[in-house]
């Protein structure tokens, strides 16, 4: 079944709106976007021998959260004590790659792009970037969208950032 | 096999810092430069990694004959492999032939190691087996028995696997000097002890492993402030008006200390599930269940790098929780960097639910992501830059907390106990420790 032109076109708006939250730093209205049984999960990445199975942990996981749990994460960005993002992360999520599939629900799509997010602290000139496999489940919702899933598989074994206090 | 040999020496101006420092860090002062110094970190390299136990898996993570890990003990790579007959043996990752990395996977089964340069091949025993054309070119005169990888000293302690560069170190179980007492209460919370859940987190950071290290020596006084958004989200069992309570416990010359918080009122083993508790009072002593039975926080440094946290912890503030154990290995990779190893491990003979909640509180807490673990590493990168400044160099540290405090005589095992939890006892023990190891040729 090919999918509606427009519909593609809807998601795509949908995911670079979202980006543009997270940018701008507008958690709380980012966290909005999220279902209230959603999931954001980031497996881990190992290296291992080309034969020797996937390179993906299912069990381990660098984010593990629930709504809830998101939440707490976007609240604790708004007390005075998060040291980690103050003074705040410059970020930028450019997505690119965006491939749209039918679930075997009729008002669910699965979502896959490639994320790259850059990222710099202070004044110091250098960066962090990282870079994704992100695979979501959209939700249409009384005529807009929600994430329902979220999977970000980050293409390092060994994060290279001292911390993960942004979202990806 | 001698693999180390005390080559450097330190400069005269390195080497009267360390001199100094065997007074001074006893009476409450540091030196700022050692925090952070292309000099302090070549030496330790040799002098504190190539001579202590440094900490390379747990033995959960290779279960079966042939499993093998790459781990560091300093800039060497080691392969960790659980050979056929069941025992951890460790060798360097590095071809006898041309040096070449034998195993570029972290982690795998193996029954031997191929070098893809010129085919030399390792049994995972380390015995070479095979070197090609050894009869038309080498003439079989090239003697195989010699050329195996080099082998690296292992032990374990209840499931930790440790290595060590020094033929002549002590045993691991003399070199833990009668800590083991306390790792205890992480590892032996039942007959079975305990496993790693999942694969460890890894990431690096411009920190000297040094700050961290004391920090998990017993730094309770950085938790009101470093994590006051826990106190403000309503994280916290204790208090910031009781958080200072309990007793700091370190083993003299040995380096080796930990933090023991408590709440006043916190029902005894908070948080652990009632199997868990049954299982503790099955392996633990009575003066071992008498001491933990009271503990909030037992956060804890074997020297030199290895740390552990064990935490009650409800995802949602306010809700009764479980408790997480995290272990973790500040590896130095360069002055003022660092490779982290992030593990969680649980009770074997806990439920499943207990070990998986267990391990989400990890994620959300002391993750790469954990939202305790992003403020320790912004104030930790941030510090390691400033100490390094040509002013800051030449400045010391007050280490005073405590030095009027008394040990606790009625306290049941070894080491020195100081009451309370928040002092810098512990540190001052770590800091003389470290500048013996460094001044020793």
């Amino acid at each position: 079944m090919a999918l509606d032109p427009t519909l593609k076109a809807e998601i795509e708006e949908f995911l670079l709106h979202e980006a543009e939250l997270l940018d701008e730093r507008r958690f709380e209205e980012w966290i909005e976007l999220f279902a209230e049984d959603a999931r954001y999960e980031a497996p881990m990445r190992v290296t291992r021998a080309r034969d020797a199975g996937p390179d993906i942990v299912e069990e381990s996981k660098i984010f593990s959260d629930n709504r809830e749990t998101l939440y707490i994460r976007v609240q604790r960005l708004g007390t005075e004590f998060a040291w980690a993002e103050d003074p705040p992360s410059r970020t930028r999520h450019f997505i690119t790659n965006i491939r749209v599939q039918p679930t075997d629900k009729e008002n669910e799509f699965r979502v896959r792009c490639n994320l790259l997010v850059y990222r710099n602290r202070g004044d110091a000139p250098s960066y962090d970037l990282l870079s994704a496999d992100r695979q979501d489940i959209l939700r249409r919702v009384d005529g807009g969208w929600k994430i329902a899933y979220r999977r970000i598989v980050l293409d390092q074994s060994t994060v290279g950032s001292h911390n993960l206090s942004i979202f990806l | 096999m001698q693999v180390l040999k005390g080559r450097r020496q330190p400069s005269p101006e390195i080497r009267s810092m360390l001199e100094a420092m065997v007074d001074m860090v006893p009476q409450g002062r540091v030196p700022v430069r050692i925090f952070n110094d292309p000099e302090v970190f070549e030496l330790e390299q040799e002098r504190v990694f190539g001579r202590c136990w440094v900490f390379l898996a747990h033995e959960s993570e290779i279960p079966s004959p042939g499993d093998y890990l790459l781990r560091y003990i300093a800039n060497n790579s080691i392969i960790v492999v659980r050979h056929e007959e069941g025992q951890v043996r460790a060798h360097l990752n590095m071809c006898r032939h041309r040096g070449n990395q034998v195993c570029k996977a972290e982690m795998g089964n193996a029954s031997h190691f191929r070098c893809s340069y010129h085919g030399w091949t390792y049994k995972n025993t380390g015995e070479l087996i095979g070197v090609p054309y050894w009869n038309e070119i080498y003439h079989k005169r090239l003697d195989k028995s010699q050329w195996g990888l080099v082998p690296v000293r292992v032990e374990s302690y209840q499931g930790l696997i440790f290595g060590n560069l020094d033929p002549e170190a002590p045993s691991l179980e003399e070199y833990l000097g009668g800590f083991q007492w306390y790792l205890d209460f992480y590892l032996r919370p039942g007959p079975n002890g305990t496993e790693v859940y999942g694969t460890p987190d890894k990431w690096v950071a411009d920190t000297d492993w040094k700050i961290c290290a004391e920090n998990f020596a017993g730094d309770g006084y950085h938790t009101p402030v470093a994590h006051a958004f826990g106190f403000e989200l309503g994280y916290f069992p204790s208090s910031a008006r009781t958080h200072f309570e309990g007793v700091a416990v370190h083993i003299p010359g040995k380096g080796h200390a930990i933090g023991l918080g408590r709440t006043p009122g916190m029902p005894p083993f908070f948080g652990f599930p009632a199997e868990v508790v049954e299982a503790m009072h099955q392996t633990l002593t009575p003066e071992q269940v008498q001491v933990f039975s009271q503990v909030r926080t037992a956060v804890c440094t074997v020297f030199p790098n290895l740390s552990i946290l064990l935490q009650p912890f409800s995802r949602i503030p306010g809700q009764p929780g479980v408790r997480f154990v995290t272990m973790r290995l500040w590896h130095p990779i360069g002055p003022g960097r660092i490779q982290m190893w992030s593990w969680c491990i649980v009770p074997r003979d806990a439920p499943q639910w207990y070990k998986d909640e267990s391990y989400l509180a990890y994620t959300l807490a002391f993750g790469a992501a954990g939202m305790f673990e992003q403020d320790d590493f912004e104030n930790w990168t941030n510090l390691t830059r400033q100490v390094k400044s040509t002013l800051a160099r030449d400045l010391v540290f007050p280490y005073e907390i405590g030095l009027d405090l008394e040990p606790d005589p009625t306290f049941p095992r070894p080491g020195v106990a100081v009451p309370p939890y928040v002092h810098e006892t512990n540190f001052r023990n770590l800091w003389t420790t470290w500048a013996r190891y460094m001044l020793r040729d």
